[in-house]
């Protein structure tokens, strides 16, 4: 059950296949890096370097992210737009682990009758497609008078995420032995101390990994964003689409914006790549 | 310090019919250690953590010390548990783990710190109070979970099958430790465990399980001598008491070729009976070598050094019924051998269809 | 307990099982309530406007007019046209990205120098904003001018192709893969190496061939994380709207259900009416697959149960 490349026969590691295999392993990583790479290294160069036939050799210039970030009175800048996403996705994601982990703990550390029916319910939630409900969504927000708000995006994205975080606690819950809680059970511990010093320390990973995917997707949401904003709560994702004019030499314009906007989620994904995937695919499969 | 008693005490799974535990009378004196045992499924493990608070009794009562604690959680029956996979809390020191009870308690740290010292050093532990338990070897985790329940002074300690994850030499040696320690401590300990072996060296007391069902409950050796049940007869003893199913002839039974030794007690019984199937059980040290007994073929021999048990094929009703016998380990038989078998000692009989023992105990 | 001395022991004990069973519920109901009301409510509001003549852009009240949007829908050939570009979309770029991600998890699941590097660029498209891989992907890799993959192809001497216009729903497959072939890749490491190294040693000591191993223990291991995989990508490669609005704005043969709806809506016709009637077409949709991938997760939790 180690992590060491278990299918390590197929072919041996110092024979020449082997190497080949490896070279392969390189090849599709940076290919599928590329266009991340590009697109990064692009915002770097002037209109008219980005604007020729492809090349990795050029006078690197910060012209491109200083005019993106650049004020720009009466229309959405980054300040605001990094503003507006970054407390969208911080309240949202508190929100959703806030309403997720009791959630977690009643579906699998002291399951309620019907978990699976609950827990499918949840997931059952994320088939339902987002744009059926957008008029009746607009128009309830509207009424409430909470379009242009980081309100009902907050509240939104917490819906959003919710089932997948539930999913994914109750299989990291899940894996805190039954015994454990018995023991303290027994040791006298209180339901909350019980959660704080025996559940919490082992579920804590589990509980980062979740937060940040959540993280990711309400980051890089854009639908919501824009079909019930016209201003006000604009998010990072309808910056990078506005902040460029797209008529005349733009691609380093853009260039420039889409790594400014892509770069806090990457590298957040990059950290927690391990536990992410453990919690989506170990707790469902036994 | 304690007594416990189980007064009638029910388990019923939700969802099903059969109780996992039905109607149990037990009780356990102060400072007994009592031993449950049974095979997977018998309930012995739901017994106790009916005990413990961690399944609901659904009839019955139990009490602690007198106390009737049926209704009451966990936390409040001042119990001790030893978990077969220890439970311990994994990012904890052993230190704080055995503390970990009395911080719930709220006692100071220093008298905290003063009695896991204390207990460390009944259980050699002291070298290890700072490791955290994935450093430890199986058998000091071990006792780092004994240390938690010890450094409580609870009123009752429950094993839940503590030992079953030792290799077998530390589980022989731990097992006379635990015995030590529970007498000199003198706290009453039910202890669970599948294995008759542990159960007949450890406990006071054994009580028997099967389906739920409390089949006996006695000393170790009157369950040895003196076995209630076609059961509880199968169960304890290694290797196996010979169960062999027999027609009577009148007041007779017939094993092999011979009329079994009946008491009058149990003639009188067998008399007594509307039945027709009864069951012979004799221990294999109570069959030998004998010039009028019944010629049988050994087919294996287990040589154990300061026993051997010869596996032999006795012709019985028309049919061949393999025995075992245990000889002293000098013996030269093999396999192949031809042998005369009869009874040397008491004989256990069972009605086939009750399973229940005819006549009073031989002893 | 005064008060329940008059209750036999067994109502007691009854008593005391559901107080828990209630107990045992409560952390549930917050967010069980707050996934209720904001994911359940605008259908029933979607319900009840699919019944009505309400379009947006005119003042003209609305009016109930039974079931003639959904008989319209039906007869709707962009409608039509849409599902079948969802289908496609969503079949082609789940079955792509699954094929793709087991073979690059084979490819990462042996030691090799680099080994977590790799692994981590080659996560990274998953992580990329959609609207940004959109954008990118558009004006960097298909553009017909300056893009890089026009520029790769001239190379090796073929022509510059338009690729966005020539092929647009396969450009958006194309950034569809790119972006959740890493996803799947994930899915099966964790599964490959969740495989026990002593099932493997006994297939080497029965003297299989690799291959022989490979399609007879290893991918049955598969099987229940390639479910995971086929499931969670369904259920968002099904609503992908991000890059379809940045990649050909909808253009011919591109535009899906989620596009079309919303383009009934807001995007432009403001047919309040009929586009709530198309929303409870795809959710009724949604429904019939979600059944279907329930049963795939059902099987998945099996043996979890006790």
């Amino acid at each position: 059950m180690s992590s060491k490349g278990n299918t390590g026969p197929v072919v041996g590691q110092r024979t020449f296949g082997g190497y080949l295999l490896s070279l392969l392993a390189w090849l599709v990583g940076l290919l599928f890096f590329f266009p991340v790479f590009y697109m990064a290294l692009s915002g770097f160069k002037t209109e008219a370097d980005a604007n020729a036939d492809p090349s990795l050799i050029f006078d690197p210039t910060m012209e491109q992210f200083n005019k993106v970030t650049a004020d720009k009175p009466g229309l959405l800048d980054a300040a605001e737009a990094f503003a507006n996403s970054a407390w969208i996705v911080a309240i949202s994601t508190i929100l959703c682990m806030a309403l997720a982990i009791p959630a977690a703990y009643a579906l699998s550390i002291k399951p309620i009758g019907k978990w699976k029916d609950v827990l499918f319910f949840f997931i059952s939630t994320k088939f339902l497609p987002i744009v059926a409900a957008i008029l009746p969504l607009w128009l309830i927000a509207d009424y409430l008078d909470l379009r242009n708000t980081r309100l009902l995006l907050i509240i939104l994205y917490t819906a959003m995420n919710l089932p997948l975080a539930v999913w994914m606690l109750r299989s990291f819950f899940a894996e805190v032995p039954k015994e454990l809680i018995e023991a303290a059970q027994i040791d006298g511990a209180s339901l909350r101390s019980q959660i704080t010093s025996v559940i919490m320390p082992i579920v804590a990973p589990g509980i980062a990994a979740t937060a940040l995917l959540c993280v990711i997707f309400a980051w890089n949401e854009f639908y919501l964003a824009i079909q019930l904003n016209t201003s006000g709560a604009s998010t990072v994702p309808i910056w990078v689409n506005s902040a460029v004019e797209f008529q005349g030499q733009f691609l380093a314009q853009l260039s420039a914006a889409a790594t400014l906007a892509t770069l806090p989620v990457v590298i957040a994904g990059w950290l927690a790549q391990k536990r992410m995937i453990r919690g989506l695919a170990m707790g469902a499969i036994k | 310090m304690a007594e416990v008693k189980y007064e009638a005490a029910s388990r019923i799974y939700p969802g099903t019919e059969i109780a996992a535990v039905n109607e149990l009378n037990l009780d356990i004196a102060d400072g007994e250690l009592l031993v449950l045992v049974g095979p997977s499924g018998s309930g012995k493990s739901t017994a106790l953590r009916m005990l413990a608070g961690l399944e609901f009794v659904d009839k019955g009562s139990i009490y602690i010390n007198g106390k009737d604690v049926t209704l009451s959680p966990p936390q409040d029956r001042d119990i001790a548990m030893v978990f077969q996979n220890y439970a311990l809390y994994p990012q904890m020191s052993v230190a704080s783990n055995m503390a970990f009870a009395l911080k719930q308690q709220g006692i100071p740290k220093a008298e905290r710190m003063e009695r896991v010292k204390e207990a460390a050093k009944i259980l050699d532990l002291e070298p290890y109070l700072d490791r955290k338990p994935k450093n430890l070897s199986g058998g000091q985790r071990q006792r780092v979970a004994m240390g938690r329940a010890i450094v409580r002074e609870p009123q009752v300690f429950l094993m839940d099958e503590p030992l079953s994850n030792l290799d077998a030499k530390l589980r022989v040696q731990t097992r006379t430790e635990l015995v030590d320690l529970q007498a000199r401590l003198g706290v009453t300990t039910v202890y669970v465990t599948h294995d008759q072996v542990e159960a007949m060296t450890m406990g006071h007391r054994v009580a028997v399980l099967d389906h739920g069902v409390l089949q006996q409950v006695d000393t170790p050796r009157r369950l040895y001598s003196a076995p209630a049940n076609l059961f509880v007869a199968g169960f304890i003893g290694s290797p196996a008491m010979n169960l062999i199913e027999v027609d009577r002839t009148g007041d007779e039974l017939h094993f092999g070729s011979a009329a079994v030794p009946l008491p009058d007690d149990v003639r009188a019984d067998l008399r007594a009976s509307s039945s027709k199937r009864f069951v012979i059980g004799i221990r294999p040290e109570h069959l030998g070598q004998d010039q009028n007994g019944t010629a049988c073929g050994v087919t294996v021999v287990e040589e154990l050094g300061s026993d051997a048990f010869i596996h032999a094929s006795m012709p019985h009703e028309g049919d061949e019924v393999t025995v075992v016998v245990r000889l002293d380990g000098e013996t030269e038989i093999v396999r192949g051998d031809q042998l005369s078998i009869g009874i040397d000692g008491p004989v256990h009989i069972f009605d086939a269809e009750s399973g229940a023992r005819l006549g009073t105990p031989v002893t | 307990m005064a008060s329940t001395s008059t209750l036999s022991r067994d109502e007691q004990v009854k008593a005391l099982q559901k107080k828990e069973a209630r107990r045992r519920r409560i952390p549930l109901l917050p967010a069980l309530l707050f996934t209720i009301v904001v994911t359940q409510t605008p259908f029933a509001f979607s319900l009840y406007f699919g019944f009505l003549k309400w379009r947006g852009n005119t003042p003209a009240p609305r009016e109930w007019i039974g079931f003639k949007n959904y008989t319209d829908a039906f007869q709707n050939m962009f409608f039509r046209e849409a599902a079948w570009v969802s289908i496609l979309m969503t079949v082609s770029a789940v079955l792509l990205s699954v094929i793709l991600g087991t073979l690059i998890a084979l490819l990462l699941d042996r030691k090799f120098f680099g080994q977590g590097f790799v692994r981590t660029l080659i996560i990274t498209p998953f992580l990329v904003m959609p609207v940004v891989a959109g954008l990118v992907w558009k004006n960097q890799m298909f553009s017909a001018t300056f893009g890089v993959i026009n520029w790769v192809i001239n190379i090796f001497g073929f022509e510059s192709r338009e690729w966005v216009s020539e092929f647009p729903l396969w450009t958006i497959v194309v950034v569809l893969v790119w972006q959740w072939t890493p996803f799947m890749m994930l899915i099966m490491l964790a599964g490959l190496q969740g495989q026990s190294s002593s099932v493997l040693e006994a297939a080497k000591v029965d003297g299989a061939s690799a291959s022989a191993t490979f399609f007879q223990i290893t991918l049955p291991h598969l099987r229940p994380y390639l479910e995971l995989g086929v499931l969670l990508g369904s259920i968002y490669l099904i609503q992908v709207y991000d890059h379809i609005f940045t990649i050909t704005g909808g253009g011919p043969g591109s535009t899906n259900i989620p596009f079309f709806v919303n383009q009934r809506s807001f995007g432009a016709a403001f047919a309040y009416g009929s586009a709530s009637a198309y929303s409870i077409l795809v959710v009724i949709a949604a429904i019939l697959i979600a059944n279907f991938g329930l049963r795939v997760l059902s099987g998945l939790l099996e043996g979890e149960e006790a």
